[in-house]
């Protein structure tokens, strides 16, 4: 970044060498015009309002087209240049409809204004616009395009092109009556799938919001809020418009990580929950079978009173809590402290375990830190991106328009799921292997490297424990997995298997992406132990732009644990066991040692099973719900109606909720303040933007004041800013991090001290392990307990779309995502619908060994033969009605990518 | 005699176009032959020597384009050459008498820019409502390929050529040549932002050469012939033979094929036949829609790129469209800004807008003073600050029908 001196209308600047012209000229005051011009696209040139003079090149020049180089000279202003500027402007009017309804930023106005064609007298060229028949296509569920509005700048088309990669926009007809299409026509019938970067991007009134426009004035929005996106674990930083108390509106930040104002259609337009008429407002207690509302008092005394009763009558162990990756850092902080110190175990727990529990319980082992080692704009310029078992567009699409921007400049991608996803497209090369064969796959890899002569030997050498002794370890086991076995196992061709081994193994860089379809398998630790060792001897980790990344589901599944929600680990991933740890906590938290339970506590499914046989009496639940997300629904049902007590405390009424004895009105992420962490360890703030409805409060007020009542003190907080300073003293990762610190931007942990800029990379001298080198877990493969038979004859897979989110208690409630998606299906390959009579479109049963569902057949060769897909997200068609409960050995999570059924016609 | 030198169709009537047999017989390939015998860089002076400039439109010296994509960019894989086939200029049909009668000559033009500046790929850009032109240069590149003078290792060199035809479909602004590379790479025809020039930045931003047909067709007479013989014929600056296309109500009108410098009248009234039974010469449009009218003081005026341009004139593509006592003139500019209008790709306001402004204006009933005087004016903004050629182009007609028949008009 070298910096050079520039003139501009005589005055000198400094300015960085190659930078965008027009750019660096307004960033040092000198407002040139433009309207085609966006800092975050390529430039275009179509605008002509940029104009400048450059000695030494004759005529005009556009300045948008240039960059800085030493010694330029520019003229920006001068008599000639305004001229013509106004004389381009004024073309412009007779084109454009100028009809303004304020409910949308115009850049044109100002311009207007400035050059003093606002009145239609001044104006020398008449207008002609109303000439042209318009072209208005309203069937976009979140955006009405108006061609009469249309300044033809392109911002839209490169937008949707160059920053989300999705290329659905372009013109239709030429000249002076082109107007923008998506797809081959109409917005409603395209692939647009309602990310809104054409709408942050449109500099007029031609694209504008559909949700809440009526009730929008954009001169007079009382609340902006910057805070971080509820849904997914990219963690995107939005600016929150809200009027009188309600999200009218939702805008991306740009300049900012993790997202530079890019937003997907859940994060733009999903908002409306917060809102809803049907938020929770009162406390309620189960009475004769109804639920009655009570007051605050009522209910957390009545809280309190029976967690105490129970704990006396059964004991400390007969107490467990689920904490929620939907509630901040703090919260789950103080939930963590609750159930260690008011019910004196180590049995809390949360949606993590079904999630990327293999993931990080492998990961922890190997390296000795159990989150990505990248981050997010690495997905860009790594070499090579190698994505398993994870729809990366579909789940995680901020950090899908940095592989697909990575992909434009000649990244290599490898795909490997079962399952058909749209990276698939974009991919040099896919790999479909059967449903839980990827320890086969992934060990027939190591055998192509090793074979190929690719192993990096000076890395094992030098950072791998036990060293070329324990390669050779992973060798003997790995050269049984031959071409020929890989194959017939995972039905994947052998040259492609190799190819991808080849193309990842030489790559320069190379990041691997992996997800649910690694994880959440019987097998998951051993899926997630070959794939690190296949990363290891190709030594893809330890530098910049390499590495294994598992990009979370929610936006705060990694901060919950971070900061102690785990049966295993206090806050800052020091174990449970460590007991010169626990006396350091025991201190700052005001309580004696013995009082820590030393043992490590029962898992979420853990959980679930000792409340189905009696063990667990008391189950206090925060924002979690077990009915849709766990797996085996009938054994969840059962578990819960067996407690003695349930306590559910969320914002809405979920499934869970019907079985609660008590349910505790919480405040959505929308109504507080604190932090979360997201997928590349950043942590982000989160601001309060409107107040809760009825009588809901913060999920921390609720659980201290539980504490308080049972007699038990875990802390007095005036705001959360306190309880994040805690939260520093206890985990040593987060020490350096604070409000302060981040108010602009998060700050990734590690992050040690207050001078600490936190972490982009991890392991680029150690990794995290006792001996700072990572170690290698040779896995066989092994088959599947439950196998397809006569009777379920079919294998089922499951997984998320990207219209819906995950139990979609949230998203469920948004009338333009409901539009998108909303309705359950079963993928069906086209030679299994022949064989079972099954037709596209056709009310289909799904029975499995659990229960039955019934749904809508989509025949589809997405899957293959044998194998069919659902969507986890309805709960009229619960697929984990279907799923089993068998655990993991190490992480204890449950297969919901494996269950054998039978689908039959109805 | 001078007039009777041809080179771009000096096959014509003695080759079957579909033999490439014929055309080695005519000395086809001689020029490329020697071209390899030369260093790449030599052909490139012989070029410069010869004074060959680009017969498309504006005259440009093909050795400095060649020069400097020969040079560009050390790095880069691939470099390109590309025929710009594209022959879009109303009143021009010389491209597709040169590809209709002898297609060879293209190819074998393109192969020796390809020896010269280092490319190992060819393109040629068709308009596709050139049924003919496509069938004949197709088949022609698929014999060179049959007798070795396409592919790997021609004539046992160690130059190497692959050629590909390439359609356009029906946009005049694809003729430009960075729009014409937009549409080579499989998108919708806008014009590119220069700098970068296709020289340093073109297919698929590697170094690339887009030349015209006719260009092409004369790059083996120089090497087969020597540059001092081709500079010899023509003027001081513009040198070689030039394809003039007369149209218009002439006795003959056609493609003739003379020294660059001919004189109009020598054109029209000797070659061309004269005027038709009752038609009296009035003047010319010189270069199609993006030319300039001229009327009978230009008669005695060498057609070559400076002599005619210092009397404000173009030569543009060597179109030549009559214009005689019963042309309506102000019908004749309504048909050009029309055009203009049409081809607009409406990327940048200034065409956009102003196209539709003076197709508008022109097509006003009464024209006063006034109106003509703003259309200038606007004509003149557009070729300042217009986008692209097409743009910057309307002000050459609207000003010289105005110098010559401004009554015509009012």
């Amino acid at each position: 970044m070298k910096k050079v001196k520039i003139t501009i209308d005589n005055k000198e600047i400094e300015a960085i060498e190659g930078a965008n012209l027009l750019h660096t000229s307004r960033l040092n005051g000198f407002d040139i015009p433009g309207l085609c011009f966006h800092h975050r696209l390529t430039p275009t040139g179509a605008c002509r309002l940029c104009i400048v003079k450059v000695e030494g090149m004759p005529g005009v020049v556009m300045s948008c087209t240039l960059t800085v180089k030493e010694g330029m000279k520019i003229t920006a202003f001068d008599e000639e240049l305004e001229t013509a500027r106004r004389h381009t402007l004024s073309y412009l009017l007779a084109e454009h409809n100028e009809e303004y309804d304020g409910t949308y930023y115009d850049e044109m106005m100002p311009l207007i204004e400035r050059y003093g064609l606002a009145s239609k007298g001044n104006r020398p060229i008449p207008a002609f616009w109303h000439n042209i028949p318009p072209v208005i296509d309203d069937t976009s569920p979140v955006l009405t395009y108006d061609s009469s509005k249309c300044i033809k700048c392109f911002r839209c088309i490169k937008a949707c092109e160059e920053i989300q990669g999705k290329g659905v926009l372009s013109f239709a007809e030429r000249g002076i009556t082109k107007y923008i299409v998506a797809g081959y026509g109409k917005w409603g019938d395209s692939e647009c799938d309602g990310c809104g970067e054409c709408i942050q991007l449109c500099p007029t009134g031609a694209i504008v919001e559909k949700p809440n426009r009526e009730r929008i004035q954009v001169q007079q929005i009382e609340k902006k809020v910057v805070t971080t996106c509820p849904y997914c674990g990219v963690g995107c930083q939005i600016e929150v418009w809200a009027k009188n108390n309600e999200i009218v509106r939702v805008n991306g930040l740009e300049g900012v990580l993790p997202n530079d104002g890019r937003l997907c259609v859940k994060g733009r337009f999903g908002y409306q929950y917060a809102n809803s008429k049907k938020r929770l407002t009162h406390p309620m207690i189960k009475r004769n079978g109804t639920f009655e509302k009570v007051s605050w008092d009522e209910a957390l005394d009545y809280v309190a009173l029976k967690f105490n009763e129970i704990k006396q009558k059964y004991g400390n162990k007969a107490l467990a809590g689920y904490s929620s990756a939907k509630c901040s850092n703090e919260e789950n902080y103080l939930f963590q402290k609750f159930i260690r110190i008011a019910f004196g175990n180590n049995n809390i727990d949360y949606c993590t375990r079904l999630c990327h529990a293999s993931t990080v319980t492998a990961m922890i082992k190997a390296f000795g830190d159990g989150a990505g080692s990248n981050s997010i704009e690495d997905f860009e310029t790594t070499d090579c991106l190698f994505v398993i078992g994870n729809n990366i567009i579909e789940t995680h699409p901020i950090t899908a328009t940095y592989v697909k921007r990575g992909k434009a400049r000649g990244q290599k991608i490898i795909v490997i799921d079962p399952k058909w996803t749209p990276l698939v497209k974009y991919a040099d090369i896919y790999l479909q292997p059967r449903l839980a064969t990827d320890v086969a796959l992934l060990n027939g890899m190591m055998y192509h490297v090793i074979q190929e002569g690719l192993v990096n030997e000076s890395f094992i050498k030098e950072r791998v424990d036990g060293g070329m002794d324990t390669f050779a370890q992973l060798k003997e086991v790995v050269m049984k997995y031959t071409p020929d076995v890989v194959e017939k196992i995972t039905g994947v061709k052998t040259d492609i298997v190799k190819e991808a081994a080849i193309m990842y193994a030489k790559a320069p860089t190379a990041m691997i992406a992996t997800g649910m379809g690694m994880s959440q398998q019987t097998v998951g630790t051993n899926n997630v132990f070959a794939l690190i060792d296949l990363c290891l001897i190709t030594g893809q980790i330890g530098r910049d732009r390499c590495g294994i990344n598992p990009p979370r589901g929610q936006n705060n599944v990694q901060g919950a644990t971070d900061v102690g929600a785990s049966p295993v680990f206090y806050p800052g991933y020091i174990q449970v066991v460590n007991e010169e740890n626990r006396r350091r906590i025991a201190q700052l938290w005001n309580v004696p040692f013995e009082q820590l339970e030393p043992n490590p506590g029962l898992t979420t499914l853990e959980i679930m099973d000792a409340a189905h046989d009696g063990r667990i009496k008391a189950l206090y639940i925060m924002g979690e719900n077990p009915v849709i997300t766990d797996p085996n629904q009938l054994h969840t049902i059962e578990a819960l109606q067996n407690l003695e007590f349930l306590v559910v405390q969320d914002i809405f009424e979920t499934e869970t909720s019907a079985y609660a004895d008590v349910i505790l009105p919480a405040a959505s992420l929308f109504e507080k303040n604190g932090t979360v962490v997201n997928s590349d360890r950043r942590v982000l703030r989160l601001r309060k933007v409107i107040d809760s409805p009825g009588e809901a409060m913060p999920d921390w007020k609720i659980t201290n004041e539980i504490a308080q009542r049972m007699g038990v003190n875990i802390g007095q907080y005036s705001n959360e800013e306190a309880i994040f300073e805690e939260i520093r003293q206890a985990a040593p990762i987060l020490k350096g991090v604070s409000y302060r610190r981040i108010e602009n931007q998060g700050i990734q942990w590690p992050c040690y001290d207050e001078q600490h800029p936190g972490s982009s990379t991890l392991y680029k001298e150690k990794f995290n392990t006792e001996n700072g080198k990572a170690k290698l877990f040779p896995v066989e493969y092994t088959e599947q307990s439950e196998k397809p038979s006569s009777e379920y004859p079919l294998v089922m897979n499951s997984g998320r779309l990207l219209f819906q989110y995950h139990s979609a208690t949230l998203s469920r409630k948004s009338d333009v995502l409901n539009a998108y998606v909303n309705e359950s299906f079963i993928l069906i390959n086209p030679e299994d619908a022949t064989k079972y009579g099954i037709t596209h479109g056709q009310k289909v049963n799904v029975i499995s060994p659990r229960g039955n569902i019934i749904t809508t057949a989509h025949v589809s060769d997405e899957v293959l033969p044998g194998e069919t897909f659902m969507p986890w997200h309805f709960h009229e068609s619960a697929v984990n009605a279907l799923t089993r409960n068998e655990k993991d050995p190490l992480s204890k999570i449950a297969p919901f990518k494996y269950s054998v059924v039978r689908v039959e016609a109805i | 005699m001078m007039s009777e030198i041809k080179i771009s169709l000096r096959r014509v009537g003695k080759i079957n176009p579909l033999s490439i047999d014929d055309f080695i017989k005519e000395k086809g390939f001689e020029g490329f032959k020697k071209a390899i015998t030369l260093a790449p860089d030599e052909v490139i002076n012989w070029l410069e020597k010869s004074g060959l400039r680009g017969r498309g439109d504006a005259g440009f010296p093909t050795f400095i384009k060649q020069r400097s994509t020969a040079t560009s960019c050390y790095t880069c894989e691939a470099r390109y050459v590309v025929c710009n086939a594209d022959e879009g200029e109303p009143g021009t049909f010389k491209d597709r008498f040169v590809m209709e009668n002898d297609p060879f000559s293209v190819i074998e033009g393109m192969l020796i820019a390809g020896y010269a500046i280092g490319a190992n790929y060819g393109f040629v850009y068709i308009r596709g409502e050139y049924y003919d032109s496509i069938n004949k240069i197709k088949n022609a590149i698929q014999q060179a390929y049959e007798k070795g003078y396409l592919g790997k290792n021609i004539l046992g060199s160690v130059f190497s050529f692959d050629m590909n035809v390439y359609l356009g479909a029906g946009s005049y602004l694809c003729g430009e040549e960075l729009t014409l590379i937009e549409s080579l790479e499989g998108k919708r025809g806008y014009p590119r932002i220069k700098p970068p020039f296709p020289a340093e930045k073109g297919l698929w931003n590697m170094p690339t050469l887009v030349n015209n047909v006719e260009t092409f067709s004369h790059i083996p007479f120089i090497l087969e012939n020597g540059y001092e013989n081709y500079a010899s014929i023509g003027t001081a600056e513009s040198k070689g033979t030039k394809l003039y296309c007369v149209s218009g109500h002439v006795k003959n009108p056609g493609v003739y094929e003379l020294p660059m410098g001919t004189k109009l009248r020598e054109l029209l009234f000797n070659v061309a036949g004269g005027m038709k039974e009752g038609f009296e010469f009035k003047g010319a449009l010189l270069g199609g829609a993006a030319g300039t009218f001229v009327d009978e003081s230009i008669l005695d005026v060498p057609m070559a790129y400076e002599t005619l341009k210092k009397q404000g004139a173009t030569l543009g593509s060597g179109a030549v469209i009559v214009v005689d006592n019963k042309t309506n003139l102000k019908s004749m500019m309504q048909s050009i800004l029309s055009f203009f209008k049409h081809e607009s790709c409406g990327k940048c306001v200034p065409c956009r807008i102003g196209t539709t402004l003076l197709n508008e204006r022109i097509q006003e009933t009464k024209l006063s003073e006034e109106d003509l005087n703003w259309m200038l004016q606007q004509a003149e903004y557009m070729a300042k600050y217009s986008l692209c050629p097409l743009g910057q182009s309307p002000i050459l007609p609207l000003k010289s029908v105005l110098t010559y028949f401004k009554k015509e008009l009012v």
